[in-house]
């Protein structure tokens, strides 16, 4: 009876959090507004920053790094947001930022919905990604669009995911009179495309970087992506932004992202070797140097079920079935 | 049919519940009244009393924290969603059964740990979100409860098996991988991944296909934990048991079957516990 009556009321208390969001959703649905600021981070270059939290319905998705460039002749655009109420606040920042300038190129670094679902306010004829986002966009973007509108609710009306229609494949790309370098990536997707403004050495990195915030791996291939770290490190530059939290001028989201990537790996391998169940493996500890990283155990805990599987694949023996 | 365990007349569990009362030396009409009745559900399923009238029959049904059901709270991937339940802590467990409240198909498993801890893990398609109910009976009849609740975006149960996107994938049905570990003296702990398409039924064009047993014996051929698998249990069915086999080395025999008469058996070696 006791028994019972606690786990009634942490229902109680669950559904009471729960409907209070509701609540606060619908009654604000007139007047969700993105606090968008842009921060100048380098020479006519400023970085919109989202929070370090996840999708919920008071962020309305805005957990990403979008950044823009004044070139002489206009503006480019490195990622568009997460829907398309972001999309306008966006065109609105950037009009009020460089007033008069037009808008010359949109890039968008992968098919995560945070990062190109605020592409429909923008001319499609400018849109440009590798072959393999335009590929990744059109075949999950719906999908995720029905998951984002679980996630973040009203903020997201109107939303439709649509493709680039630029397909990149050159090494540089000039935009209005300023060199871009463009660097054919994977790892944390299928494609993951960085672009470095050559000029101010400003690297665009996407989620191939993550700093103050734990990585997410829906899409990722953890070697692979070690790699691009590796190239990206390689890379001359001034400063980067990393797909979630502050800028970096150190390299510092490079080895943070590359560590915990390699702690994750053996932590979960560990995991798969010790026949620990997925739940078991959600509970292990976060060591210290990632404990203070936001989101990190509701990372981890998803990292668990987007890479047991394939770890048990390759770790556990094979056996031989008499049928 | 193992379906037809599935569903009890009311009227039987009517006379189980007096004849235990009567048992019990306490009985009264009063007492009675209080045994028929079904505590409320802490997870508030609106498909609660439909689940105890059909799962959880033949007994008192108690919620009893002993019973650990470890779920994420949201669904990352509906196809993939790991539950374990740990009963360890109640003594003389007969069987548990599993079921999504709100899935198409309820049941996902029947668990009877003969010579076995109460534990398991294993993934289950999940159609939406759902509650999730985990009985334990013990000998006496009674169901100790527990459950979860789990959020999920829709389309688990109705979805095409990621198999049938590979040509050839008759030919690794049944293959399988496994591990024993020591965790515990006098226990093992073994982990079965088996390819198996699992299919519902429910996805368009694709008719119903599962293994639906898995049986774990000792080298004396006595039955260590055996399984009813239904429809709702993930391709690739990943289960983990705690086998209580002893301190020494033994060999358990594992053996499956599907839906179509597919047999697969193979052994399972366990290491001695080492010496301390
Ligand atoms: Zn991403």
């Amino acid at each position: 009876m006791k028994i019972e009556s606690q786990q009634r009321r942490t229902l109680l208390k669950m559904l009471g959090a729960g409907c209070a969001c509701c609540v606060c959703g619908s009654a604000n649905a007139r007047l969700l507004k993105y606090p968008l600021h842009a921060t100048e981070i380098g020479s006519k270059t400023w970085a919109v920053h989202g929070e370090s939290s996840h999708f919920n319905l008071e962020n309305g998705g805005n957990i990403v790094n979008v950044g823009f460039v004044e070139v002489p002749d206009g503006v480019v655009v490195i990622d568009t947001g997460p829907s398309k109420r972001y999309g306008q606040a966006l065109l609105a920042l950037i009009e009020k930022t460089v007033p008069g300038k037009p808008i010359l190129r949109v890039y968008n670094t992968h098919h995560h919905p945070d990062h190109c679902f605020g592409n429909q306010v923008f001319d499609p004829t400018l849109i440009a990604a590798p072959q393999g986002v335009i590929d990744n966009i059109n075949e999950e973007g719906n999908a995720f669009a029905d998951n984002m509108y679980r996630l973040v609710g009203d903020w997201m009306r109107g939303t439709a995911p649509v493709a680039p229609t630029v397909v990149l494949d050159a090494a540089t790309e000039e935009v209005g009179g300023r060199q871009f370098s463009l660097f054919y990536l994977s790892g944390h997707t299928s494609a993951d495309f960085v672009v470095r403004d050559d000029t101010t050495g400003i690297l665009f990195s996407g989620d191939l970087a993550f700093l103050y915030r734990a990585p997410t791996t829906p899409h990722a291939d953890i070697a692979t992506w070690q790699a691009a770290i590796d190239s990206l490190g390689a890379l001359d530059r001034d400063l980067i932004l990393p797909g979630h939290g502050p800028s970096d001028s150190r390299g510092e989201s490079l080895a943070q992202t590359s560590d915990y990537l390699a702690w994750l790996e053996d932590t979960l391998a560990g995991a798969v070797d010790s026949g620990l169940t997925m739940n078991e493996a959600m509970q292990l500890p976060i060591p210290d140097g990632f404990a203070s990283l936001n989101v990190v155990r509701e990372e981890f805990e998803r990292s668990v079920v987007h890479l047991y599987p394939d770890l048990e694949d390759q770790l556990m023996p094979l056996i031989d079935v008499t049928r | 049919m193992i379906h037809s365990k599935r569903i009890r007349s009311t009227t039987s569990r009517y006379i189980s519940r007096l004849l235990l009362a009567g048992f019990m030396l306490s009985a009264t009409v009063a007492s009675a009244v209080i045994h028929a009745s079904t505590p409320a559900d802490p997870f508030g399923s609106v498909m609660w009393k439909t689940m105890v009238d059909t799962y959880f029959t033949g007994g008192d049904v108690v919620f009893d924290q002993r019973v650990i059901v470890s779920a994420p709270k949201s669904a990352e991937n509906q196809m993939h969603v790991p539950i374990t339940v740990d009963a360890t802590g109640l003594e003389n467990v007969k069987q548990i059964v599993a079921v999504a409240d709100l899935n198409p198909i309820q049941h996902i498993l029947t668990v009877r740990p003969e010579q076995a801890l109460s534990f398991i893990g294993f993934r289950l398609k999940l159609q939406q979100s759902s509650p999730i109910h985990v009985g334990v009976q013990t000998e006496d009849g009674t169901w100790h409860m527990g459950g979860a609740l789990i959020d999920a975006a829709g389309g688990g149960c109705t979805a095409p098996a990621a198999a049938h996107s590979v040509s050839n994938w008759m030919k690794t049905l049944g293959e399988t991988r496994a591990l024993v570990r020591r965790d515990s003296k006098g226990d093992a702990r073994m982990t079965i991944r088996m390819r198996h398409p699992m299919d519902t039924g429910l996805a368009s064009g694709i008719p119903v296909f599962y293994m639906n047993k898995m049986v774990v014996k000792d080298d004396a051929g006595g039955v260590v934990a055996e399984l009813d698998l239904f429809e709702p249990v993930s391709e690739n069915p990943t289960i983990t048991l705690k086998p209580s086999v002893g301190n020494e080395s033994s060999v358990l025999k594992v053996s499956t079957r599907d839906t179509e008469g597919n047999e697969f058996a193979f052994p399972l070696s366990v290491p001695a516990v080492l010496a301390q």
